[in-house]
């Protein structure tokens, strides 16, 4: 049976390769399309993911990194006590406008860091070094933001929030999910710059002593302050997620439109399997008149849907693991994870296989004494 | 009507009493009745047919068009079934076999040549002449080992892993032919094997049609317009408006 599918297959090159670019574009789409969303929609959880810290305490209720509220700087003692605890350190995440050489400004988020351990620091620096923020006025940008800050150089001097501020290194890749572009600086400057008295932080960032669980610290920090909320850095980061893709309406319709394709890719498929069985209706009443069950013309239908299917889908996801190592970029990432190509591969299969059934009451109608009427 | 030494072999109607034996007649068929129905008209096409073929013989079903010899060939082929009357076919009663046992009959049993060859546009001819093995599944290799050996016998030795839409119409029905011999059933159907063929194709097919059935003792049954073919035949039924009208040996029907 397989020969028999595979030949037959094959044989109709113009079809096959109509519903192998179906197949491909279906795969392409979601994988590439979703990849965007999600490179997008991870942005907002960019500090946390990146930021060294196993645990995250913030105000109550906290809901995005980007957006804090002040808790008492001096609360981070009675972190330290607890068991399990390594190192905590404050840490502030706010808004300030920045001027740029034009004349202008542009909204920055800056983020204080500890000076003494340097904890949830700009990573990935490209010129310059981590401690360089040490320095008189320091800060450190990146260089993704080059355009939005009118070119930045190391040394040069800039105001944000009407103080001075001196460019001292640059990390490459750090875009969050806002237009504001983050500035890193040590906390009491950075506490200057939000005209924040500075015994006043947005989080605590905790590192674990090693063996410790983070969920069970969470809870004792929760127990000795009531008035915060501490979450494990991957909950915290999908937290600040969320908040996104549940105000705003931007799952759904980037949802919307890849299924849109989706299903554009997929009656393409279906059509061409139809048309492809519909095109040798004949052959099928013949090998019915010699003796194949229906199960066995079925099985070429699903064979072939099945080839098809798991062809274009390597052809596919082949594809996108190269627009992925073209066109990811820090701006707009393309990021695949496995559940993504996964979810395609078997949707992409189930759609094949269940339009290889549309034909189905064509080829059960079919009368082998067709082929005795010429 | 013309002697036929045949005709005394015909079953009578009583046929619990003087049922044949299954190496005695490859095909035995009584009073076959048979009316195509749609929603709104109904054509009788057999009227009570009687039929006799004695194992490894060749009848030939001839006849004006329309008088139903095609509709008979799928009665005895398990594609159409009677509406009444008593058909055996290598001792399987036709007439109690439900679909199932119908396809498995034509799979297991038969072998068909039709008119328009009907091979499987990508198949090679060594694909093809596969087929019938592969729905019993038999395995690749032997199933290609027995069709070699017999696109050999047709001829087509050079010409297995050419594809059908590259071949003549005869080497096309040679195929077929091929396909029809490579599960070793013990009868071949035929339903105007030569009709696409010109003259001498014909002559050439019907001939190799014939020393092949007859080397493995096969019996067959071929519908024919062809008057030039008769002589490849043991006997040939004449069929008109749904009736057998002759029976006979195909020297004295010839110059009917
Ligand atoms: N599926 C069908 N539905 C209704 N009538 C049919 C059907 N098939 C055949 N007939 C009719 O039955 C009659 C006999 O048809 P059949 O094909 O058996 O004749 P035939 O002897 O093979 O003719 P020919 O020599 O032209 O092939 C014809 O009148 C035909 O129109
Ligand atoms: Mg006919």
């Amino acid at each position: 049976m397989w020969s028999l599918a595979i030949h037959t297959l094959i044989a109709d090159r113009g079809k096959l390769l109509t519903a192998l670019v179906g197949v491909v574009f279906s795969i392409v789409l979601v994988n590439v399309q979703g990849g965007l969303f999600i490179g997008l929609i991870r942005k907002a959880g960019l500090l946390v993911d990146q930021g060294q810290a196993d645990v995250w305490v913030g105000h109550r209720q906290m809901h995005n990194v980007d957006f804090p509220r002040d808790i008492p700087r001096r609360w981070v003692h009675r972190i330290r006590t607890i068991p399990g605890v390594h190192r905590a350190e404050p840490y502030l995440v706010g808004f300030a406008d920045m001027t740029l050489p034009s004349g202008g400004f542009e909204g920055v988020v800056v983020v204080g860091v500890d000076r003494a351990s340097l904890l949830g620091n700009a990573w990935n620096l490209v010129e310059g070094r981590p401690d360089a923020i040490l320095q008189p006025d320091g800060i450190i940008l990146d260089e993704c933001e080059n355009q939005k800050l009118e070119n930045p150089k190391i040394g040069e001097l800039r105001e944000v929030g009407g103080r001075r501020a001196r460019v001292v290194a640059k990390s490459q890749g750090i875009m969050g999910f806002l237009v504001a572009p983050y500035i890193f600086t040590t906390y009491d400057r950075a506490a200057d710059y939000l005209a924040k008295t500075p015994d006043m932080c947005s989080y605590f960032l905790v590192q674990l002593e090693p063996g410790a669980r983070a969920d069970e610290v969470c809870q004792a920090i929760r127990r000795v302050l009531p008035e915060v909320d501490a979450f494990p850095r991957d909950e915290y980061s999908r937290i600040s997620i969320d908040f996104w893709m549940t105000r705003t309406g931007l799952g759904i319709s980037f949802g919307a439109a890849t299924l849109l394709g989706l299903l554009v890719g997929m009656i393409m498929v279906a059509q061409t399997l139809y048309a492809l069985v519909l095109d040798r209706l004949g052959e099928f009443g013949t090998l019915k008149a010699i003796g194949a069950t229906e199960r066995q013309v079925y099985s070429v239908l699903l064979i072939q849907a099945f080839l098809m299917a798991v062809v274009g889908a390597i052809i596919g996801l082949v594809l996108v693991s190269g627009i992925q190592f073209f066109y990811s970029t820090p701006r707009a990432p393309i990021v695949v994870p496995w559940w993504l190509s996964l979810g395609s591969c078997v949707l992409v299969l189930v759609i094949c296989l269940v339009s290889s059934w549309l034909p189905y009451h064509r080829i059960r109608k079919l009368d082998p004494m067709m082929v005795l009427q010429s | 009507m013309i002697a036929d030494p045949h005709n005394d072999a015909l079953p009578t109607k009583d046929a619990a009493a003087q049922e044949p034996m299954a190496g005695d007649l490859a095909v035995w068929a009584q009073d076959i009745h048979k009316t195509y129905r749609t929603s709104s008209v109904s054509t009788p096409v057999l009227g009570g047919v009687d039929l006799a073929i004695p194992a490894g013989q060749c009848a030939f079903l001839a006849g004006p068009s329309g008088s139903g010899k095609t509709t008979l060939l799928s009665i005895l082929g398990c594609i159409l079934s009677a509406d009444s009357g008593t058909i055996r076919v290598l001792g399987h009663d036709l007439m109690r076999l439900d679909e199932d046992g119908r396809i498995a009959m034509r799979r297991n049993h038969i072998g068909f040549v039709f008119q328009r060859f009907h091979l499987i546009r990508g198949l090679t001819v060594l694909d093809n002449v596969c087929v019938p093995l592969t729905l019993r599944g038999v395995p690749m290799p032997q199933a290609q080992e027995r069709a070699r050996r017999l696109i050999e016998a047709v001829g087509l030795a050079e010409k297995v892993h050419a594809h059908p839409r590259s071949l003549s119409a005869g080497q096309c029905q040679r195929v077929a032919i091929a396909r029809a011999l490579v599960g070793e059933p013990k009868i071949i159907l035929a339903d105007e094997p030569t009709a696409s063929l010109d003259a001498a194709n014909g002559q050439e097919v019907m001939a190799l049609f014939r020393k092949l059935t007859a080397e493995e003792g096969k019996t067959a049954v071929v519908v024919t317009h062809d008057q030039r073919i008769f002589p490849f035949a043991d006997r040939v039924f004449h069929l008109e408006n749904g009736h057998v009208v002759q029976t006979g040996q195909p020297n004295a029907l010839v110059h009917v």
